[in-house]
């Protein structure tokens, strides 16, 4: 399983790798700009969906509040409409109704009718206004009827009420006699002694509910509906829920907590309350999937709005890294060709880093043409110097002398000598030539100068001695050829061969010195007084002036080569004590 | 004064000596022990119910029928309801009709504004069971048990006859008359009627050129309206008719025009002589009354329906309440026996 994840990691990793820096570019751009966005989105939606239901809520509560206040006022209105249930004719027709006074009352019947058909036109919502008597003799806006008292509830509740206690009472819904939806409101009428004399009542049609209610929207679907207080729907914007419970709404069982405050209910947003006056339940109903609905539309406005910026910073991500990162692509092309050809110059266009860049560019290139050159003249010189190296050791004058004593060899027949003096030569000029390499083992080198010291031993006899004191570790390095060769020509021609006495010796050190090697070539001649030591050595730093620099010529030879071929830090000096001898150290890095 | 005149002989007549012995017979009827009355095998428990539907409440013209009929009700132990429009109005008629027939109560009698538009509302009560009369203003088309009332042709003839002769007394039988009769709705059979008995009386005899028709919605208001704004307009008007004395009910000091226009030597001819109509007349709005007997049409239209719900017989489809004459030899006379209506 690890190994699966790793597996799938280092797929991932191989396949998504970014290696344009315009890529890594857009990529951090986008990522910048969508993150922030993307949050910004995500606080927005739940923002404006808490700022949305609190709306809705406020507007119910609003929306239901208007209701109240118009029903309030309206049922006010008709309570103080029934404060004229004290009129004098009024009072005058129950009291003759009472006796039965059927000729004493026509004047009151027809007084009546004309007012209470005038209270009737105030209002078009009422139905009629009518006074019933203790007899069940009913005279409104119709005209006379009798009406059964034990079977009419306004009429019941108030007679159980008493003087003191004669606030305007509701019923209703219910058909009147006509066949139209009413309720009816009511207060009781007393007689000067408290005596119940019976009650005016005022019925009003049920469509006055639908009119303060019917245009009212709470969303797109979402309406109020109101609820009396036996839980039956009073009005519905759908008639035909009328008279039904309530519970076909909000499900049944249905308790009494929806008539006052605010809660869900399936897909419904509910809020309820309760006029005192009626008992009855304004009820807003919304419907959640409206506000769902409004939600996935501004989803999808902010998707589209994220969709569209995440393109947009694409094109600018594109636009912008397109315009960054061409220096840095010109600059790539022009290193490119620069590799090919030095003389390659990069167009610096900006002065910002980018141009910099350029600018540093083309002055290392002009240093790299420059130290080509510098190489170039180097190589030329060192080759020159190696070739003046070259001509040294074939002088004629060496040539010469070492035939003249082949000779002599031969003329004295020994001719062991002269095969071992032969081969000497041949191998000493071998090594001078290395087929043309510059660098050669030290073997090699130390060979070369053993060659020529038996060469030289031979010519010059018992004047002096040599020897060897070469660690065999540093042989298998590398070094520049012929360099002891001349270090020990000097240390034979001014140094053992000048002094009187025979027992001159030369000492060939070779070993290591960390991570240098070092050769020294010490001779028990002549030596030096400190001041040409001195100046020779200045000489070979080339610090002296051109006369001095007469002196020692294969020595500077030498040094030049060295510093040429591995710096400054390595070379040649002299130590020297005037009849003691002169010591001559190489000092040369590690080449394998 | 009381005529029982001879009608148009579209409905069967009604002797009025066979009537009162009817009623007696009712009268008897209408005090079975304990107010219960046994019809077939059921058990009538409550009171009978009888509701009259005039044409509107505010015209007082029926008051006396009111009265009459509350009294008739109290006399037969029955409950007599009076239910209608306040203002003439058919479609309110037929809901409260409609209302009546649900409450199943046991008689209606309807004062038909519009006889043709009530007739099916009446028939349906009918076939409802209830014992469906008319009163005052007929729907001879209905299926109606009777019709109790004037004889309203009768009623327009005899005013056609004043006019005759009170035309002829002035000296103006040859002289073309502007006339212009003033009723209460084009589409009430009574009015209809007594329109029709006028032209039937006067044509050939008088020469009444019919200027225009004047309908006041049976308002007393707007009839005195119409009459002061006619005769404002076309004062050379010679002579009105007026099927119901609706523009005598207000204060007379509201038709200046038309009181000047009567001094002026103007002749009306009305139907009603009801108290303030007599009293209108008394001041010279009017030289001849034809007056409908509103009492008997109450007392009549409720002893009758009693009859008709406790299956007794009903004499005749038409049962006829009469008219009266009244001229100015005798309004003060006839204004004695009138009582006061004192409901304005």
């Amino acid at each position: 399983m690890k190994k699966a994840m790793t597996a799938a990691g280092k797929f991932l990793g191989q396949t998504f790798r970014i290696k344009s820096l315009r890529t890594k570019f857009i990529i951090s751009f986008t990522g910048l700009i969508l993150i922030p966005l993307l949050l910004l989105a995500f606080l927005s939606y739940y923002t404006y969906l808490e700022i949305l239901q609190q709306n809705v809520r406020t507007y119910t509560e609003t929306v239901i509040n208007r209701v109240e206040r118009n029903l309030q006022i309206y049922l006010s209105d008709l309570e103080r409409i029934l404060d004229l249930r004290n009129d004098y004719y009024i009072l005058q027709f129950l009291k003759l109704s009472m006796i039965d006074d059927i000729e004493g009352n026509q004047k009151y019947t027809y007084r009546l009718w004309e007012n209470l058909n005038n209270i009737k036109k105030y209002k078009t919502d009422l139905r009629d206004v009518a006074i019933i008597t203790l007899k069940g003799v009913k005279i409104g806006c119709y005209g006379l009827t009798n009406v059964d008292l034990s079977q009419n509830e306004l009429f019941q509740i108030l007679a159980n009420r008493t003087a003191q206690d004669n606030t305007m009472a509701i019923y209703g819904p219910h058909d009147d006699w006509l066949g139209g939806k009413v309720f009816s409101v009511g207060c009781a009428i007393y007689g000067d002694y408290d005596n119940f004399l019976g009650i005016m009542l005022i019925d009003v049609e049920l469509d006055l509910l639908a009119r303060i209610c019917r245009d009212i929207r709470l969303g797109k679907t979402g309406y109020v509906t109101l609820v009396d207080q036996n839980g039956q729907i009073i009005f519905h914007p759908q008639p035909e829920l009328i008279g039904k419970s309530v519970g076909l709404l909000l499900g049944n069982p249905v308790g009494e907590s929806w008539r006052s405050g605010y809660y869900t209910y399936g897909n419904r947003v509910i809020m309820g309350k309760t006029l005192p006056m009626t008992q009855w339940s304004i009820i807003g109903i919304s419907d959640r999937t409206e506000l769902i609905a409004e939600m996935t539309t501004v989803a999808r406005i902010s998707f589209a709005l994220i969709a569209g910026s995440i393109i947009a910073v694409i094109l600018v991500a594109l636009l912008l890294s397109g315009v960054l990162t061409k220096p840095l692509k010109e600059l790539q092309s022009s290193m490119q060709a620069a590799a090919e050809n030095l003389n390659t110059v990069v167009p610096v266009r900006t002065y910002d880093e980018i141009g910099q860049l350029g600018q540093a560019f083309n002055q290392m290139l002009s240093q790299i043409r420059q130290l080509m050159r510098q190489s170039v003249q180097e190589q030329k010189k060192l080759r020159q110097i190696e070739m003046r190296a070259l001509q040294e050791q074939i002088k004629p004058h060496f040539i010469y002398n070492t035939l003249e004593v082949i000779i002599g060899l031969l003329e004295t027949n020994q001719n062991e000598d002269v095969i071992k003096m032969v081969e000497a030569l041949g191998a000493f000029f071998r090594i001078s030539l290395s087929q043309g390499r510059e660098l050669i083992r030290i073997k090699e080198e130390v060979d070369h100068v053993r060659n020529y010291l038996y060469i030289q031993k031979l010519r010059h006899g018992e004047k002096y001695d040599y020897r060897f004191e070469v660690e065999d570790g540093i042989t298998h390095y590398k070094t520049l050829k012929l360099l002891l060769q001349p270090l020990v020509e000097n240390a034979i021609y001014h140094g053992v061969r000048s002094t009187e006495s025979n027992d001159g010796l030369i000492v060939i050190k070779g070993y290591r010195a960390e991570e240098t090697i070092c050769f020294e070539v010490v001779d028990n001649g002549r030596g030096m007084p400190a001041e040409m030591v001195e100046t020779i050595n200045r000489s070979l730093r080339g610090e002296c002036a051109e006369e001095q620099e007469r002196y020692g010529f294969g020595l500077r030879n030498v040094h030049e080569r060295i510093v040429l071929a591995f710096g400054q830090e390595y070379g040649l000096w002299l130590t020297s004590t005037l009849n003691q001898g002169t010591k001559a150290v190489l000092r040369l890095p590690l080449i394998e | 004064m009381v005529n029982v005149e001879q009608g148009s002989g579209r409905v069967p007549r009604f002797k009025l000596k066979k009537g009162l012995i009817l009623l007696l017979l009712v009268f008897v009827l209408s005090f079975p022990p304990g107010n219960a009355w046994r019809v077939g095998s059921s058990v009538r428990t409550r009171p009978i119910t009888i509701s009259i539907v005039p044409k509107s409440l505010d015209n007082p013209m029926l008051i006396e029928a009111k009265e009459a009929a509350e009294l008739t009700a109290r006399r037969l132990n029955v409950k007599l309801e009076w239910i209608g429009p306040f203002k003439v109005d058919v479609e309110t008629q037929i809901k409260i009709v409609e209302g009546l027939i649900r409450r199943k109560v046991d008689g209606i009698a309807v004062s038909c504004s519009d006889a043709e538009r009530l007739r099916p509302v009446i028939d349906k009560a009918v076939a409802a069971g209830i014992k469906v009369a008319t009163m005052e203003a007929d729907a001879p088309e209905s299926n109606r048990l009777f019709y109790c009332g004037t004889d309203n042709y009768a009623a327009g003839v005899e005013c056609g006859k004043a006019m005759v002769r009170i035309v002829t007394a002035k000296g103006w039988a040859d002289r073309e008359l502007n006339t212009v009769i003033l009723t209460g709705s084009t589409k009430a059979h009574d009015l209809n009627e007594r329109i029709r008995g006028f032209k039937a009386a006067t044509a050939g005899r008088i020469k009444l050129n019919y200027r225009t028709l004047l309908v006041c919605g049976e308002d007393t208001t707007t009839a005195a309206k119409e009459v002061e704004a006619y005769l404002k307009k076309h004062p050379e008007t010679d002579a009105f008719f007026f099927t119901g004395g609706w523009a005598f009910l207000g204060p007379p000091e509201a038709m200046p025009v038309y009181d000047q226009w009567c001094q002026n030597g103007g002749i009306t001819v009305a139907m009603d002589t009801s108290y303030p109509v007599l009293q209108a007349a008394l001041r010279g709005f009017a030289q001849a009354l034809v007056g409908p007997d509103y009492r008997k049409m109450g007392e009549f239209t409720v002893s009758y329906l009693v009859c008709a719900i406790k299956d007794l017989p009903i004499p005749s489809a038409f049962i006829d309440t009469g008219i009266e004459l009244a001229d100015e030899s005798n309004f003060s006379q006839l204004l004695q026996t009138k009582k006061p209506w004192d409901i304005k």
